[in-house]
């Protein structure tokens, strides 16, 4: 079944802007006196001329996918959940928590795993919050999510600078996750750890529960036309609450793996894993696998584009830029194609 | 209303200015659209275009309102070739068209509607003069317009009135010497009087000297309006000739074959037949306003009970209502849990567009074996059930993997009835189940309904239709304002229930004008 989750012209389109993208840029840079080939070469080695430097786009990868997928998982159950980067703060926070303060008793393949799983929780538990306030005060989700990451933000850093504070030092930042809450290191030389496998385990996951699970069916119904849902007995709100938990617990988790794998602690600097998640889920065309692909291409991106940064003195920032056109380039191109499916074919009746 | 309308024959000096279309053609693909088609459209004179779904009628109009190029043949105008690369082009050269589906802004005002669509440039708005204009043209078809009135509050016939006097506000702008009008079927969502009310304003914009084109796929309202049919039946004009041709030779024509028109013996269900559906002394209020009062209806197995109204009347409270989708505030309602449904809105209401035609007709059944086996999907058992239930109720559809959405209206409702009547269930809600289908569609739906009554469902069906409400229906009950006229009606008494439907009355005449009744069945 080809239609069974996106149409496979989809991919034209994510592959289509990809190329569109990366010809206006490299055109920018070959006006700045940048060759072309020199950038795209460059920016390969950056990004995967090493096993080192893949393991690097791996683990930059690893979180994109996390809240890429929290991201596809809400909107394809039709729940506009924008709030990936609140969730993903709580459940950062409560990973520091329960492996710097809060400590769980117990050896590490204990511990780590009930931490995780508790950060999950949280993430989960801050999107409901969005969820009740539709139910119960009618608040839009797609406000009142982005509304909670101003909250999950400031929430955390007064977590961060108060009970959470590291006492050895005056920075705004957390003490250091112990060892054994640590996740796994998979490639010497980085930081490419166990949780970047259970990320794409999950994807995978994902892909098999909506394709071919009753629940991932009502999901996609219910996505696409609740009212229709409702008329056919579907148990729309229950879905609807089902998508919200699995996305913020996505975006927990993924917070969580940040601190446990990459971090060790968390401090004041801005993360934007969240809402770069929105950016890959369009990427993706809210395909699990398609997100699997994005995610590790603005993985390489990122580390790409600080290869460029130490060889060529081109600005890292151009990562962002292009990730930034990539979305754009992709809704567009959508756009275009929506348009033309909605053009007057044979008859309109 | 039996009369026909003044006809006008005046030709003088028409012949310039007719419009022809010479052999057009177009494909889409594999598809051929129009084949060679020509038509000659003259000022003063209404043609009927007759045709199936799908038969390139909405294709034509397409082509000649500037939306799409023609791949061979031409467009002249008195002798003089048109290129009509878009709308304004069109419109340039004297071509409106009202679209079935409206262009309105229900929030605005009639008058804020028509200067959102006419008033180019960003001056001062003058809103005086553009409901001055509307006003003139309204009084020249007898129409009574409050330009002040916001369009969301009009009846959907007035809503009419306002795209119609639209197009000719910006036929007037454009400032052509010859002006034709295209309305695409125009009564698809019109009540039986709104219709009787529309056809003589369509004869006097001819006698005005416009030329009309009336797209339609009703008989009955082509013979009434028009000077001249057309008939299209797959990209091909099969028949040219006067719209007093008999119904089924033009049905004939159209179709293609003989099509035998659903109707049957009225036949209440006995009182001993158990009761599938009771609403008893039903009273919702829903948002401060009591939209159903009191309501009393039965449907026995083995009846189609129709409920004639005028839309708004209360007919989605008490389909809701019946389904458990709203609340009794008094009174009660019995209906089992499992009903087929056959809605009002198809796209909206009953299937996921962009979902394949397989996934829509497993929608009731997916959590059944073999559909799925403990929460597992078996795409293949779809097909199967797919490709059975196509072909049994001919829903046309290149594969069961193709998107619904790429299916015309007469197969998706093909395929909403397939999927709701399958495994002959004991109750059915129907909604204007034929609303936008063509002729041989629509029988077939009602046929299906027809079968269900006779090995016992039991049917409510609601429908704005009054003709085919009558031909189907074993009992007629009427809603007006909430309420439900006292018992149900033989389905014979065709002017009773029309009464009722306007005025709840039986018996008096209706005192009040056309317009009120529109603004009473607002919703």
């Amino acid at each position: 079944m080809r239609r069974w989750l996106v149409g496979s012209g989809e991919f034209v389109i994510a592959i289509g802007a990809i190329v569109a993208v990366i010809i206006v840029v490299l055109t920018g840079l070959a006006l700045l006196g940048h060759p072309p080939l020199t950038v795209l070469t460059t920016w390969f080695q950056g990004a995967a001329g090493s096993g080192t430097r893949f393991a690097l786009s791996l683990q930059e990868a690893g979180p994109l996918l996390l809240t890429g997928l929290a991201a596809a998982v809400a909107f394809r159950g039709g729940v506009w959940n924008i709030g990936a980067e609140g969730q993903f703060l709580i459940g950062a926070v409560t990973m520091v928590a329960f492996g710097t303060v809060l400590l769980i008793p117990g050896p590490g393949w204990f511990s780590l795993p009930v931490a995780l799983v508790l950060s999950t929780i949280t993430g989960a538990a801050w999107a409901l919050l969005a969820t009740g306030l539709e139910r119960w005060r009618g608040v839009p989700v797609v406000l009142s999510t982005i509304l909670l990451n101003f909250i999950a933000i400031a929430v955390v850093g007064m977590l961060v600078q108060g009970p959470l504070h590291d006492p050895t030092t005056t920075a705004p930042q957390t003490a250091l996750l112990p060892e054994h809450v640590r996740l796994p290191v998979l490639v010497d030389g980085t930081k490419l750890h166990l949780g970047v496998l259970v990320a794409a385990l999950i994807a995978i996951a994902l892909w098999l529960g909506l394709k071919r699970t009753t629940i991932g069916f009502e999901v996609q119904v219910v996505g696409l036309n609740p009212d229709a849902a409702r008329l056919l007995g579907m148990p729309v709100g229950a879905r609807q609450v089902l998508v919200m938990a699995v996305s913020g617990g996505l975006a927990g988790f993924a917070g969580a793996a940040q601190v446990a794998g990459v971090t060790g602690m968390l401090s004041g600097s801005p993360i934007s894993y969240g809402y770069a998640g929105i950016a890959v889920a369009m990427l993706g065309r809210l395909h699990p696998l398609g997100i699997l692909v994005a995610a590790l291409f603005l993985g390489m991106l990122s580390t790409g584009a600080s290869g460029l940064e130490r060889r060529l003195a081109i600005p890292h920032d151009l990562g962002d830029v292009v990730q930034g056109l990539l979305v754009l380039a992709v809704l567009v191109a959508g756009g275009i194609s929506a348009r033309r499916a909605l053009r007057p074919q044979a008859e309109g009746t | 209303m039996q009369s026909p309308f003044q006809r006008n024959d005046r030709t003088d000096g028409a012949h310039q200015r007719m419009i022809s279309l010479n052999g057009i053609s177009k494909r889409f693909g594999d598809l051929v659209a129009l084949a060679e088609v020509s038509l000659t459209i003259a000022p003063g004179r209404v043609l009927g275009l007759l045709g199936e779904n799908g038969a390139g009628k909405s294709t034509l109009m397409n082509i000649l309102f500037g939306q799409l190029k023609p791949d061979a043949g031409s467009i002249t105008s008195g002798g003089t070739a048109l290129r009509l690369r878009s709308p304004a082009e069109a419109l340039r050269h004297g071509l409106g068209m009202v679209h079935q589906h409206f262009a309105l802004v229900p929030t605005l005002s009639v008058v804020d509607n028509v200067v959102l669509a006419l008033q180019s440039s960003l001056g001062r708005i003058d809103r005086a003069a553009w409901s001055a204009r509307l006003r003139q043209r309204a009084d020249a078809l007898r129409w009574d317009i409050d330009p002040t009135a916001l369009v969301g509050s009009l009846a959907i016939g007035q809503q009419q009135r306002v795209e119609i006097l639209k197009a000719l506000l910006a036929l007037d702008q454009a400032g052509s010497a010859q002006r034709t009008l295209i309305l695409d079927e125009p009564t698809a969502v019109l009540t039986p009087q709104e219709v009787d009310e529309l056809l003589p304003a369509v004869r006097a914009l001819a006698a005005d000297g416009v030329a009309v084109v009336y797209i339609s796929h009703k008989l009955a309202e082509i013979a009434r309006v028009c000077d001249e049919v057309s008939v299209l039946r797959r990209g091909r004009v099969v028949h040219r000739g006067p719209a007093t041709e008999t119904t089924e030779r033009l049905t004939h024509l159209m179709v293609g074959s003989p099509v035998s028109q659903p109707s049957r013996q009225a036949c209440p269900a006995p009182s001993t037949a158990p009761v599938r559906i009771a609403a008893r002394d039903l009273t919702i209020r829903s948002d401060g306003r009591t939209v159903l009062h009191q309501v009393t209806v039965e449907v026995r197995a083995g009846e189609i009970v129709g409920v004639a109204g005028v839309e708004g009347n209360g007919q989605v409270p008490l389909v809701q209502a019946v389904l458990g989708l709203l609340s009794a505030t008094s009174g009660s309602v019995t209906a089992p849990g499992k009903i087929a449904v056959i809605p009002d809105d198809r796209q909206r209401e009953a299937l996921v567009m962009p979902l394949s035609v397989a996934q829509n007709l497993a929608l009731r059944r997916y959590r059944e074996v073999p559909f799925s086996q403990s929460g597992w999907l078996s795409p293949a058992a779809w097909n199967v059930h797919a490709r059975a239930l196509m072909a049994s109720s001919d829903v046309r559809a290149p594969s069961p993997d193709v998107a619904v959405a790429t299916l015309s209206g007469g197969n998706q409702q093909k395929a909403v009835v397939a999927r709701e009547l399958d495994g002959d269930p004991a109750v059915i809600i129907a909604v204007n189940p034929t609303r936008g289908l063509d002729v041989g569609a629509a029988a077939a739906v009602l046929n299906r309904l027809i079968a269900a009554r006779d090995r016992g469902a039991a049917v409510l069906l609601i429908h704005s239709d009054l003709d085919e409400l009558l031909a189907i229906s074993d009992r007629v009950v009427v809603l007006h304002n909430g309420r439900v006229s006292d018992s149900s009606w033989p389905v014979c008494d065709r002017a009773a229930i029309s009464r009722l439907m306007l005025s709840g009355s039986p018996l008096e005449p209706r005192a009040t004008g056309p317009l009120n009744v529109g603004a009473e069945a607002t919703s």
